[in-house]
């Protein structure tokens, strides 16, 4: 089944809020396996005018901010996960160019194994047709894992 | 399949621990590797290396090196 989301369907599925909210659309979901979309970066945003000034440049936090987010959108579109929170766990993340007011970052995440509460994935970011950032990530829905810990 | 090999070797592993820290005080949370995540890591390579699939019971139950010997035990695996 694969899905797509306008930014006002996202929301029931990504739970964060502007000035949070690091995603714009998703234009393909599979639940369990990959999502895809992208966050359109406007002079507006707000970290541009001191990240930096005269040379405004999406920070590396926030653009794997936005591959994270939409990993969470792989995983809670699948049955009964609707609006769950997701941690973050571990990430590995490399940044390869900037992400700078008027691109649009297309931004691809896969699952790679999803078990008791456990996501690996990765994920990709674009801008122009290049790779502007990359990370292998490990998030949880804590309320699924924290069911299968040893209670000492 | 050596069974104590295999099982000794998932911890190692798993939680970067030489042969001789493979004792009755190895639990859950009594080194930093095993916390929720590194547990979660665990159990999954168990499985893997075992090719089973425990119960959640089991998991919850799997609290240190030792208890994991005996839990095993119900899947037909005898770990000495």
């Amino acid at each position: 089944m694969v899905l797509s989301l306008n930014s006002e369907q996202l929301k029931e599925y990504q739970p964060n809020r502007y000035p949070f909210l690091m995603i714009d659309a998703v234009t393909e979901v599979e639940p369990g396996k990959h999502a895809k979309g992208y966050k359109n970066l406007s002079n507006n945003e707000w970290y541009f005018p001191v990240h930096f000034p005269k040379r405004p440049n999406m920070p590396g936090a926030l653009q794997l901010e936005a591959l994270a987010q939409m990993l969470t959108v792989a995983i809670t579109t699948q049955n009964d996960l609707k609006g769950s929170i997701t941690h973050a766990l571990e990430h590995k993340v490399k940044f390869k160019k900037e992400v700078v007011p008027g691109d649009c970052l297309q931004i691809e995440a896969f699952v790679d194994s999803w078990r008791r509460g456990i996501c690996e994935g990765h994920a990709y970011g674009y801008t122009n047709g290049e790779i502007a950032c990359e990370a292998k990530m490990l998030i949880t829905i804590p309320e699924i894992m924290e069911q299968y810990l040893p209670r000492k | 399949m050596d069974t104590k090999l295999t099982y000794d070797q998932v911890f190692m592993d798993s939680f970067s621990v030489s042969e001789d820290q493979l004792c009755a005080d190895l639990e859950y949370n009594s080194i930093p590797e095993w916390d929720s995540v590194g547990h979660m890591a665990m159990i999954a390579n168990l499985e893997d290396a075992f090719d089973i699939i425990m119960e959640m019971d089991d998991i919850i139950d799997f609290s240190s090196y030792a208890e994991g010997k005996k839990i095993l035990e119900k899947y037909q695996l005898i770990i000495s």
